[in-house]
Parts: structure tokens; sequence; C-alpha cells
């Protein structure tokens, strides 16, 4: 029989299902009590994780995810179902979801000035992401950014920060305390992890935060710390790139965009070391 | 979560501000269910336009004006697509009629206010089908990759060739050269269509509302597939309540004698009338009444519980049993049934070796994929 979750994920709630539990003790281990009975109050969206029958339930099992009733991507090996919910739970939003501006991007938050790092998978965001998170910074987002309209505030969207191969090992060893997911082995992003941002990151997930810069990291093993200032237009383009519904909600979108660029500096950033990296952002943007 | 009745639905839409009354446990349940249709732009609508909207709960807005942000947009996309579909056509085709969703956005109906689509149909000439997807390729349209089986069923028995998507916009384009497949022996002269044709304010062909309103009903009573049934009986109520004129009326009687498709009209004059009480002019629904007999008891169990929403939080008794019976109608309409057994166990034997050894398995490696 499958089980039921409420997931409280201000701004949005999951009803969530499951029969495998795998997946459920990994949602206890990153969720904790923010994990509740169902019917405590209204669910936004409803996604589901279950095992694949018949011969599929004896010989290499899978497990397939579903948007309510809606299957969108084919079964994934049931080893990585607990990633496969996260990833269809990010589906789920940036697929129904107009009334923010969604931009691919970690937001981090000091002194309750957000930084936005819009970035492609590999530029080491996760990593940067789980360095300051773990260091005194607010985790408000490790994938999707919701920028509320017409304003250069963004509001948290708190999830699991998901890391990926040589990664995993060094963030255990950063912080052999904290609460990670198991491993989901080749996945197409490689082997993958869960972590859970710190309490103080959950604690104030209702609150939404003023944008005080925009830095697109890239991770180089060979250089030490480089900062290239970006002029409007360069970083305007970058951010664009990176949003997922800047095409369907238009001029909104467009607005919301150049007010926050035209107000906050932004940066593309080449490093080796994070300590640096936290140093710069410190220093010279939060002030 | 709260089960809801079908029944709620329907009175939502013939009486919108009975949504006042509703708690906010209904409307969890509400809005997945309209979601899973894709109803919530056409129910925002509805709210809007019976002037509630606004008094509705936050949770239902919310997700109401997400629907409605969206929609909005594919409308917008729906004028450029068009556009540059005919535009990639050249020459090819004396006729290229937009089709269903499509045709209810770029023709002003109030179907297309809210309805959301995946793909765009359009009906051209058949001796004309090699070089119109010859030039829609070089515009960037290709096909998705099928097997050989499928392929030659869309070719040969068919009444479209495989679907087109665009290599960068992603949309879905569905060329049809009749409205049902060929080898049920039903397809209509297409010449009876092309007389009804009727060009927008923008210019693009579609057909008369008569020929819109039979098209629709044709694929609701023709088709094996009827899992958007309630989303498609809404489209007919609001064809028909947009078009109430005598000559709307026997224009669509002629046609549907002509092209034989009286039977799919009476029936969707039933369950019109049966389940959402359409307003129908009393000499119509006096010539095209269904006398009761067996069968038509076992076309109502079928079409009383496929026509209504189905999804695990409405009570729809028999649903799956109902939904299952459509589906051998469809197929029975649509093939003999010679070529009916033999579709039947090729797709029986193939899901069982995809079963086995994996869905790919009868799709061509992309290194031998034919490249244009």
């Amino acid at each position: 029989m499958p089980k039921q979750f409420l997931l409280d994920l201000a701004p949005f709630n999951f009803l969530v299902t499951t029969d495998s539990s795998l997946v459920i003790k990994n949602l206890k281990q990153i969720y904790g009590d923010i994990l509740k009975p169902t019917n405590s109050t209204t669910a936004d969206y409803h996604v589901q994780i279950l095992k694949s029958g018949g011969l599929r339930a004896f010989v290499r099992q899978q497990a397939r995810f579903f948007s309510d009733q809606y299957e969108p991507f084919k079964p994934l090996s049931h080893k990585q179902a607990y990633a496969f919910l996260e990833w269809g739970m990010n589906y789920t939003v940036a697929a129904n979801e107009m009334q923010h501006v969604i931009v691919h991007s970690a937001v981090l938050a000091k002194n309750d000035k957000a930084i936005l790092f819009p970035a492609p998978p590999g530029s080491g965001k996760s990593t940067l992401t789980s360095f300051l998170a773990f260091n005194g910074w607010q985790l408000l987002s490790d994938e999707m950014s919701l920028i509320v309209p017409k304003t250069s505030t963004v509001m948290p969207f708190v999830r699991p920060i998901c890391l990926k191969n040589d990664s995993i090992e060094l963030a255990k060893s950063w912080f052999p305390t904290a609460d990670f997911s198991t491993i989901a082995c080749d996945t197409h992003k490689g082997d993958v992890i869960h972590l859970s941002p710190p309490s103080n990151s959950w604690k104030l997930r209702n609150k939404v935060v003023e944008i005080a810069g925009v830095v697109f990291p890239n991770y180089n093993k060979n250089k030490e710390l480089e900062i290239y200032q970006l002029n409007k237009t360069q970083a305007f383009t970058q951010l664009a790139e990176n949003s997922f519904n800047y095409g369907v909600i238009g001029n909104v979108g467009f607005q919301t965009l150049t007010s926050i660029i035209d107000k906050v500096d932004s940066f593309e950033i080449h490093y080796n070391d994070l300590k640096e990296v936290k140093l710069f952002l410190e220093e010279d943007i939060i002030k | 979560m709260n089960k809801l009745t079908s029944q709620l639905f329907i009175q939502l839409y013939k009486a919108p501000e009975t949504a006042l009354n509703l708690d906010l446990g209904q409307w969890n349940s509400l809005i997945f269910i309209l979601r899973h249709h894709q109803l919530l732009a056409r129910y925002q609508f509805i709210f809007q336009r019976a002037g509630i909207f606004e008094r509705l709960p936050e949770y239902a807005k919310h997700h109401l004006t997400n629907a409605k942000i969206l929609s909005h947009k594919q409308r917008q996309q729906v004028f450029h697509e068009a556009k540059s579909i005919i535009g990639a056509f050249g020459f090819n085709s004396k006729h290229k009629i937009f089709l269903k969703g499509a045709a209810y956005t770029l023709s002003g109906q109030t179907a297309g206010v809210g309805r959301i689509y995946s793909d765009i149909d359009i009906l051209v000439d058949k001796q004309n089908l090699d070089e119109i997807e010859r030039s829609l390729v070089v515009s960037g349209w290709l096909t998705e990759q099928i097997t050989k089986y499928d392929d030659n069923y869309y070719r040969n028995w068919s009444h479209e060739i495989p679907p087109l998507r665009h290599g960068g916009r992603g949309t879905v384009l569905d060329i049809h050269h009749n409205i049902i497949p060929i080898i049920s022996g039903r397809a209509p002269n297409v010449s009876y269509l092309f007389e009804q044709v009727e060009i927008t304010w923008d210019g693009f062909s579609v057909l008369s509302p008569s020929a819109m309103t039979l098209h629709s009903l044709v694929h609701l009573f023709f088709n094996d597939d009827v899992k958007n049934g309630f989303r498609d009986l809404l489209d007919l109520d609001l064809l028909i309540k947009n078009n109430c004129s005598d000559y709307y009326w026997t224009n669509l009687i002629q046609l549907a004698k002509d092209t034989d498709f009286n039977m799919e009209l009476k029936l969707a004059i039933r369950y019109l009338t049966k389940i959402l009480q359409t307003p129908i002019p009393k000499n119509v629904l006096q010539e095209l009444k269904l006398p009761s007999s067996p069968a038509i008891k076992i076309i109502d169990f079928i079409y009383l519980r496929v026509l209504l929403p189905s999804h695990p939080l409405v009570n729809n008794r028999m649903y799956n049993l109902a939904n299952f019976m459509a589906m051998c109608r469809g197929h029975w309409l649509k093939m003999p049934m010679h070529i009916l057994i033999y579709h039947f166990s090729l797709k029986g034997i193939r899901s069982a070796i995809e079963y086995f050894l994996g869905k790919t398995f009868f799709l061509e490696d992309d290194t031998n994929h034919k490249k244009f």
C-alpha cells in the first residue's frame, strides 16, 4: 500500500504518494518534521513515486514518477527513486508556476541580502551552495530562484542541495554531521546525493529577501580567483537564458529581470578556492 | 482528500456562482482534477465571466491564474505558429484548413478561450502530401522517430501522416488529409468539408461553425481515445451555444447526412442534453432523437461515464470498464475485423517484447536514423 505525506515547502505544499521504503527513508532523513501527515492543509501539487509492477517487481526494479496522474518521464532504476522524486518536484513547479520569474539558479543570503548564482550544471554551483549554507549563510534555494514579479526580492524555496560525483565525498568530509540522502548511482548526472541544509535555512523559508547581487560561478581547479564585473547587457542576457518561464510570462519577466540588473552589480567569477569566494561575497557584495 | 461528484463539475460549469460555497478541502480536489483534464484555464474563464473570480479563496485563485497565464501565452503562440506554418507550406496544397483547438482560437470561438492543446492540426489536399512534407522539413519540421510498423500504419491506413515536431520551437503539427482513418471505410469525401471553408479576420482558413462542430463530435464519438471526454463535451456545448442560428443547424444536419455521420450527431445531441442540458432547438431534437433499444443502453453505459471527469478523486463508478468498452468500440469502428486482429496481435506481441527487453527495442539506433 502506498503511503501519503504532506511536504510543507513554502510557498508550495506537495502531497507525496509513494510505495518505496527507500523514498520514505530519505524523505524522513532530509525533511525531518517538515514531513507532515496528510490533510493538515491544502496541497498545491501531488507527486508520486511508485515501483513498477509485473516482472519489474523482481528483476532490475524500476521507479515511476507521476505528477498527479501524468507520467512525464520514462522510469528510472529504483535505486535512483529519491533523486527522481526531487527532480520531478522541480519539473512540476517549473511546468505550472507562472507567478514568479523562475531562474535556474542557487540563491543564498547573509544579513538579509540575497545573491543569485545562476549557472548551468557542471559549474560547481551546488558545491558552492553547500559550502556557504554550512558556513553562516541562509540557503533560499539550490536549483530554482523564485523572483517576485516587479520587485527585486526573491522567495525562498528551500530544498535539499543536489551534489554530484566528486563533490559527494568532499561534502561528507566537510559536514560529517549533516543529513545526507542515500547515493543514487549512475544517473544522467552521474552519482548524486541530496544534502539537507542547516535548520536555520528551513526556519526562514517563509520570508522574502532583497536581492543584492548576481554572481555567475565557474569552478576551475587550475584557476585562482578571477572576478569580472559584467555590463548590464551581458548580465541580463545570461540571466534570461537561465530563466525557465521568461518566455511564457513575457513582459512581466522582462521588466523584473531588467530592473534587478539595473539595481545590483553582476559578476562572473572563476575560482578554485571556496574560502576566497566567500570572502569576496561578504566583503564586496554584502558589505 | 475529499472525493467529489462528477455532478459538481457540471454544476460549476452551468452555475459558476455556486463555487462560492465550496470549502478548501473541496477546492483542493477540484484543482487537482481540473488540472488533470487541462480545464483549469477554462474554469478560470467561467468564474471570471460570472464575476466571482476575485471572491474565490487565494488557493484557488493562485492555481487558476497560473493556468490563465499559460493559456494566454499559448493563444499568442498559436497565431504566430499558424502564420509560420502557412509560410512554410509555400504554394503547396490548395487547402490549408486549421482544425480543432487551434481553429477555435484562430476563429475566436468561445471554445478556444482557455483551451489548452498539445498540437496544431491542419487539413490539406491528399495529392500534395509529399511536397508538403518536403517543404516543411526545409523549415525545420521533422518526423519523430517511430517504428516501421507505425509509419506504415499512418501512411496506408490512417487519415494523417506521422506528426512533425519543430526542431527549434518544439511545436507538434498533425497533417490530416481526412478526418477519420481511411481503413475504417467510412472516411467521408473531403470535398464536403472543403466546401465549408471560412476565412478568419487574420486570413487563416478554418471550417464553418457547423463543420467545426461536426468534426468535434466525430472526433469524440468515432474514436478509441476518450480520456478528454468531458473537455470535448464542453467544447461541443460551447460551439453550439456560440452558433445558434437556424442556418447553423440545417447546415450541420445536412453535412452529417452527406458525410454519413448521422449516428455520431445523434449521439452527440443525446449526451449533450442528458449531461449538460445544452439548449437545442425542438425540431432538431425531434429529428435527431434516438429510439431506445438494447444497443443504446450499452452505449449509454459507456458514454454516461467516459464523458464525465475521471480521476481517483471523482466518484465515477465503473469508469474503467466503460473506458475499455469505448476503446473497443472505437477500434471496431476504425478497422475491419481482419485488420483489427492483425493490429492487435502485432501490438500485443510488441508490448510483450518491450516489456521484457525495453521500450526502445523496436526503435532504430540514432546512427541508422535517416538524416535529412
